[in-house]
C-alpha cells in the first residue's frame, strides 16, 4: 500500500525569510506519497501541535515529515505529537532547514530546503514502526569483593531496598583495610560491622564466582561454595575487586635488607614492640608510575606518622608530588611543617647497599648537588596494580581493561561506574588509582546508577531496533565478536538453526554489528542500507 | 521502594547539580532545579572541546548532554534566575523560599527566531541571543540597555515577536516548596587573576587566563593574539595561579590537564609554535592520561619553577622572569602570549548560602562534610553538597559526585519512608 505522508513546514514565526515556502511547499506535494503538505509560523506551539494532529487524524497520514528546526530542539515533541494523533513515534523524519539551510546561508536558499525535504520524505516512506516493551529485572544485587568498596556499595544499596549477595573469594571480609584504617582515621569494624548485621545483605567468603550467563535484569551466576556449586539470578553486578601494590623491579630486588613497602612500614609504625625504632627513614615515589596517587598518599602519611611518633629523620624522595586529591596538599604541607624533608629528583636514585643500612643518592634539582643519605629503612617505590584475578574476573564477565590492566569504564568522562555491559558497574580501586574523594563519590554513584536501572523492578525497552534476520544469518560470529556490549548470543532460530539473537535490553544500539555483518543480516532501524541510499537518491 | 511524591531541590543547574538532578529524576523523584544565572550548564558549558585528530578526554561534550537530558526530563522543573531566601523544617519536610527574577523572555515561548534584535533600536541591542550552545536557548533582554526600562514608550520587540513571548511588566515571584531533601550544588569561582598583579592580567591584552582561552577557542575555533591578528608562536603556560599558594591550601586539579590539553590543541593547530608550561608538581594521575602525558611531554617544555613576574617590554612581547632550577639562576624569556592557568576557588555564595542552610564551611572556603568517610553529607540531615562547592574537581569528578549525592538523597528519602511506615 503507498504511504500517505504528510509534511509540516514551518519558519520559525518568519525568520526563515531566505525561504520561499509557497514554491517548496508546490515542489514537495508533487513528490511520490505526500499526501497532504501544511505550512505554519509557530508548529511547536501548543496550538501549531493540536493543528498537526487534527491533519494527521483528517487526511489518515500514516508518516510525517517536519521540516523546522534542529532536531536537537524539538524532535521528542514532534514524536509525541503523531502518537496523540495515533501513529507509532518512529514513523517522524526531520529535516532541519532552520540551522543547516536557512541560517547557513545568505540568499535564496528554497532550492536547498526543499532537497533537505525531499531527503527526509524518501527515509520515512522506508522506517519501520518500533515497539516498546517491559522486561521483568531482578531487584537482586551481586557484589564482588569485600574490601572497604564493596562492603560500603553492600551497605548503601540495602539502605535503598535491594537484596545483596556479597562475595568475597578470601576468607575474611576486609583483608586491606587496615593501611587505609591508619591513613583516614575511620573504623573498619564499624564498617564491616554494618553489613554484616543488615539481612538484607548476604555474605559469602571463600566463594569464587565460576561463570556468568545473561544479560542485565537476569544475570545466572554460578559460585562455588564449600566445594558445591550454587547458581542464583541477579538483575545486576557490582565488581569491587581492589588493588594491589608491589614494590618496584628496582626495589624489590634488594628487598629484605632494609627495603620495605608502604604496608610493611605501615604495621612497623603500629608495632609497639618494636626492638629499634628507625632513626633514619627514606621514601621513594614518582619515578616508575607518575600517575601514583595512592603512593603519594601513603608515603606522607607514613613519613608523618614517623616523624611524630618516632621522632626519625625522615626525607622523600620524588619527582612529582600528586596532590589532585582533596587534602593531599594539606597533608604535603603538614609534613614539610613537620620537618620532612623533601628532595624533589628528575631521575630515579641509585640505592645501594652499606654496612646494614641502604644509601640512596639523588640529584636534588633545587640543590643542582647530589645528596647522599644512608638510612635504617627505606620505603621503596611502588606500582599500583589491579588485584589478582582481576583478568579472571574479566574474562567470566566479559568486560575489557585497560593498558594497565585495571577495568576500563564505559566511558570514562560520561559514565565513570558503568561497564560497557549494561547492569555490570565497577566501583573504586579496581578500575584505577583514583585516591579516597573519588572512590566515596564512585560507592554512591553506582548505588544512583543501580537504583536507576532496577528499583522498579522492570525495564523499558525499544524491541528489535537492530535485528538479525535469521534467513540471512550464518552464524560467522562476527557480531558476537565485535559487540562492545555484550548484548548478542548464538540462539535457536525456528527450524532449529543457530543465529545471532541481539538482546534488546543489552544493545546500546551502537550499530557496529550492522556495520561489520558480511551476510548484511543485521539491520539498524533508520540507518538500513535502503533508507541511506534513497536519501542520497533524493539529492 | 517507592519515591513517588518525593521532592528534592537541587541548588545550582551545572555539571554536578544537572547529573545530580537526573539521577533523582530517574529515580522516581520529582527534583526542583534552582539556578541562580539565566541559563543552565554552569560554568563548564562555555569550555571548549579539546580535540585534536584524536579526542583528548576533556569531557566538555558531557555537558550538553546533560543539559539535554535534564531539560527534556517531565520529572526536572527547573527555575533560572532564582535564589534561595529561606529555610526551615526537617530531612523529609524542609520549606523552602525561593525568589525568582523576572525573565522579561519567556523561555517556553522563545523560539530564537531573532526578530526581536532585528528591530531593537538600541546599540548594542538590549534584546540578545545567549550564549552559543546556551540552554534554555532563549533571548536575554538586558534591563539596563532597555528603552523600555528608561521610561520610553518603546515596545517594538514585545510587538514584532511572533510567539509573544516578551512582557514588560513582570515582577520578581516568591514561591514556597516542600521538598524531603536539598543538594547544593552551586559550583565554584574562577580565580581572578587580577589578584596576581605581577602576571600582568589586565594590564596586558596577550596575557590570558585559561579560562579566556577556554573561551576563545570555544567561540572561534582558533587562536589569534588581540590587536595584530596574527597567530601567537611563543606561548608560556604558568601552573598554579590561584591554587597551592597562601590562601589556597589545595590544589585545583583540572588546570594541569587542561593546560597540557590547550597546549596540544595550540600546538596540532600550530605545529611552530613553542610551548612552555611552568609548574610545581604535574599533576599527571588519572585514568588513561598517563599516555597522554608522554605524548605531550614530546612537543611541550616542560620547567619546573613558577615564574614571579611578567611584563611587556614592547607591546605585543612579554618578557617572563623565571629561575632556571637546572642552571640555578634568574632567567628571563620573550613570549607572545603568555597564558595563566587560573584554579578553582570557593563561590562567593557560598557564605549567604551556607548561613542560610546553615550548614558548615571548611577552611579552605567550601562547603565542608561530616566526616573523613562522607563525601556528600554535611552537618544537617537531608542537606547534601556536590560538585565543586565541595572542593576542586574535574568534569567526570563532578558527574561521579553529583550522582553520588543523588544516592545519598535516595538514601534518606528510603529511611524517612521506611520509619513512617514503621
Amino acid at each position: 500500500m503507498e504511504p500517505r505522508i504528510g509534511v509540516f513546514l514551518c519558519n520559525c514565526g518568519g525568520a526563515l525569510n531566505n525561504i520561499d515556502f509557497e514554491a517548496a511547499a508546490k515542489e514537495v506535494s508533487k513528490l511520490p506519497g505526500v499526501a497532504r503538505v501544511e505550512f505554519s509560523s509557530s508548529l511547536c506551539f501548543e496550538e501549531g501541535k493540536q493543528r498537526m494532529v487534527s491533519c494527521i487524524r483528517g487526511d489518515n497520514l500514516d508518516r510525517v515529515v517536519v521540516a523546522a528546526c534542529s532536531p536537537n530542539f524539538q524532535e521528542p515533541g514532534f514524536q509525541e505529537v503523531i502518537e496523540r494523533a495515533g501513529l507509532n513515534r518512529y514513523l517522524l523524519s526531520m529535516a532541519n532547514i532552520r540551522e543547516q539551510c536557512s541560517w547557513a546561508h545568505t540568499g535564496d536558499v528554497t532550492a536547498k530546503a526543499v532537497k533537505l525535504v525531499k531527503m527526509a520524505v524518501n527515509k520515512v516512506r522506508l522506517l519501520q514502526p518500533l515497539q516498546t516493551k517491559e522486561v521483568p529485572v531482578s531487584r537482586e544485587v551481586l557484589v564482588v569483593g569485600g574490601g572497604f568498596s564493596g562492603v560500603s556499595v553492600a551497605v548503601q544499596l540495602a539502605r535503598v531496598g535491594f537484596s545483596v549477595t556479597l562475595l568475597e573469594e578470601g576468607k575474611v571480609l576486609g583483608a586491606g583495610m587496615s593501611e587505609l584504617e591508619s591513613f583516614y582515621g575511620f573504623d573498619a569494624g564499624q564498617v564491616i560491622n554494618g553489613a554484616e548485621m543488615d539481612e538484607r545483605i548476604e555474605i559469602l567468603t571463600s566463594c569464587p564466582v565460576l561463570e556468568v550467563t545473561g544479560r542485565v535484569g537476569n544475570f545466572t551466576i554460578r559460585i562455588s561454595k564449600d566445594g558445591q556449586e550454587i547458581v542464583r539470578k541477579y538483575g545486576a553486578v557490582v565488581v569491587a575487586s581492589g588493588y594491589q601494590t608491589k614494590l618496584t623491579s628496582g626495589s624489590e630486588a634488594k628487598s629484605g635488607r632494609g627495603i620495605v613497602s608502604q604496608e610493611e612500614f605501615c604495621r612497623m609504625l603500629g608495632d609497639s614492640g618494636l626492638a629499634r625504632q628507625p632513626k633514619t627513614v627514606g621514601f621513594l615515589f614518582d619515578f616508575s608510575d607518575e600517575s601514583s596517587r595512592f603512593s603519594t598518599l601513603a608515603t606522607l602519611n607514613n613519613a608523618l606518622t614517623a616523624k611524630t611518633k618516632w621522632g626519625s629523620e625522615v626525607y622523600v624522595f620524588y619527582r612529582s608530588v600528586k596532590v589532585d586529591s582533596q587534602g593531599t596538599e594539606r597533608l604535603y604541607r603538614e609534613a614539610r611543617d613537620c620537618g620532612v624533608v623533601f628532595v624533589k629528583c628528575e631521575a630515579p636514585p641509585s640505592i645501594t647497599a652499606e654496612n646494614g643500612r641502604v644509601k640512596v643518592k639523588a640529584r636534588d634539582v633545587f640543590a643542582g648537588e647530589d645528596v647522599v643519605l644512608a638510612c635504617d629503612v627505606l620505603v621503596g617505590e611502588e606500582l599500583y596494580l589491579p588485584a589478582e584475578g582481576t583478568e579472571t574476573l574479566s574474562s567470566l564477565l566479559n568486560i575489557r581493561r585497560d593498558s594497565r590492566g585495571f577495568f576500563q569504564d564505559e566511558n570514562v568522562h560520561i559514565y565513570p561506574v558503568a561497564s560497557e555491559r549494561r547492569g555490570i558497574f565497577f566501583v573504586g580501586e579496581c578500575r584505577g588509582d583514583l585516591g579516597r574523594p573519588r572512590v566515596l563519590a564512585d560507592i554512591s554513584s553506582v548505588v544512583a546508577e543501580v537504583h536507576a536501572l532496577l528499583s522498579s523492578g522492570k525495564m523499558r525497552v525499544e524491541t528489535e531496533k537492530v535485528k538479525a534476520d535469521p534467513q540471512k544469518c550464518v552464524a560467522c560470529l562476527t557480531c558476537i565478536r565485535v559487540c562492545p556490549h555484550g548484548a548478542i548470543q548464538l540462539v535457536r532460530a525456528d527450524g532449529g538453526k543457530e543465529v545471532a539473537g541481539i538482546s534488546d535490553a543489552a544493545c546500546f544500539a551502537c550499530g557496529v554489528c550492522a556495520g561489520i555483518c558480511p551476510a548484511k543480516a543485521i539491520a539498524f532501524q533508520g540507518y538500513r542500507d535502503e533508507e541511506i541510499l534513497a536519501q542520497i537518491e533524493a539529492i | 521502594m517507592s519515591l513517588e511524591n518525593k521532592n528534592v531541590l537541587v541548588v545550582g543547574s551545572g555539571v554536578s547539580g544537572l547529573s545530580a538532578a537526573l539521577e533523582l529524576a530517574n529515580a522516581g523523584t520529582d527534583v526542583y532545579l534552582v539556578e541562580k544565572g539565566a541559563v543552565v550548564g554552569g560554568v563548564a558549558a562555555s569550555f571548549c572541546c579539546k580535540a585534536t585528530d584524536i579526542c583528548s578526554r576533556c569531557s566538555v561534550c558531557v555537558v550538553p548532554d546533560k543539559i539535554k537530558q535534564a531539560l527534556s526530563h517531565p520529572q526536572i522543573r527547573l527555575f533560572t534566575r532564582s535564589t534561595i531566601k529561606e529555610v526551615s523544617g526537617e530531612v523529609g519536610s524542609f520549606r523552602v523560599k525561593v525568589l525568582r527574577q523576572p525573565q522579561y523572555v519567556d523561555e517556553e515561548r522563545c523560539i530564537a527566531c531573532g526578530l526581536c534584535a532585528q528591530v531593537c533600536p538600541t546599540e548594542p541591542k538590549a534584546i540578545y541571543p545567549p550564549l552559543a550552545g546556551a540552554t534554555p536557548f532563549s533571548y536575554v533582554l538586558d534591563k539596563g540597555g532597555c528603552l523600555r526600562f528608561k521610561g520610553e514608550k518603546c515596545s517594538l520587540c514585545k510587538d514584532s515577536c511572533p510567539t509573544q513571548a516578551i512582557e514588560f511588566d513582570i515582577k520578581p515571584k516568591e514561591q514556597e516548596l516542600k521538598v524531603g531533601a536539598i543538594i547544593v550544588a552551586t559550583g565554584f569561582d574562577v580565580f581572578d587573576a587580577r589578584l596576581k598583579g605581577s602576571l600582568g592580567y589586565g594590564r596586558y591584552p596577550n596575557v590570558l587566563t585559561g579560562l579566556d582561552l577556554e573561551r576563545v577557542f570555544s567561540r572561534e575555533g582558533y587562536l589569534r593574539l588581540p590587536p595584530s591578528g596574527r597567530e601567537p608562536g611563543r606561548i608560556a603556560f604558568i601552573q598554579c595561579v590561584g591554587s597551592r599558594d597562601e590562601g589556597h591550601g589545595y590544589c585545583s586539579q583540572v588546570c594541569c590537564k587542561y593546560a597540557m590539553k590547550l597546549a596540544g590543541l595550540i600546538k596540532y593547530q600550530n605545529p611552530d609554535s613553542q610551548i612552555t608550561i611552568f609548574y610545581i608538581d604535574l599533576q599527571s594521575a588519572g585514568k588513561g592520561f598517563a599516555q597522554f602525558y608522554q605524548e605531550y611531554k614530546k612537543m611541550i617544555r616542560f620547567i619546573r619553577g613558577v615564574p614571579v613576574e611578567v611584563s611587556q617590554v614592547v607591546p605585543g612581547e612579554l618578557e617572563v622572569k623565571f629561575e632556571d632550577i637546572s642552571q640555578g639562576k634568574v632567567c628571563r624569556e620573550v613570549f607572545d602570549l603568555v597564558v595563566l592557568s587560573v584554579g578553582i576557588s570557593p563561590g562567593k555564595d557560598s557564605w549567604d548560602l551556607a548561613r542560610i542552610l546553615g550548614i558548615n564551611l571548611a577552611d579552605d572556603g567550601f562547603f565542608g562534610t561530616k566526616d573523613s568517610l562522607a563525601s556528600n553529607e554535611t552537618n544537617v540531615d537531608g542537606i547534601f553538597v556536590a560538585g565543586t562547592c565541595q572542593g576542586p574537581k574535574d568534569i567526570p569528578d563532578s558527574v561521579a559526585h553529583g550522582m553520588a549525592a543523588a544516592a545519598k538523597a535516595i538514601q534518606v528519602l528510603a529511611g524517612v519512608a521506611s520509619h513512617k511506615t514503621r
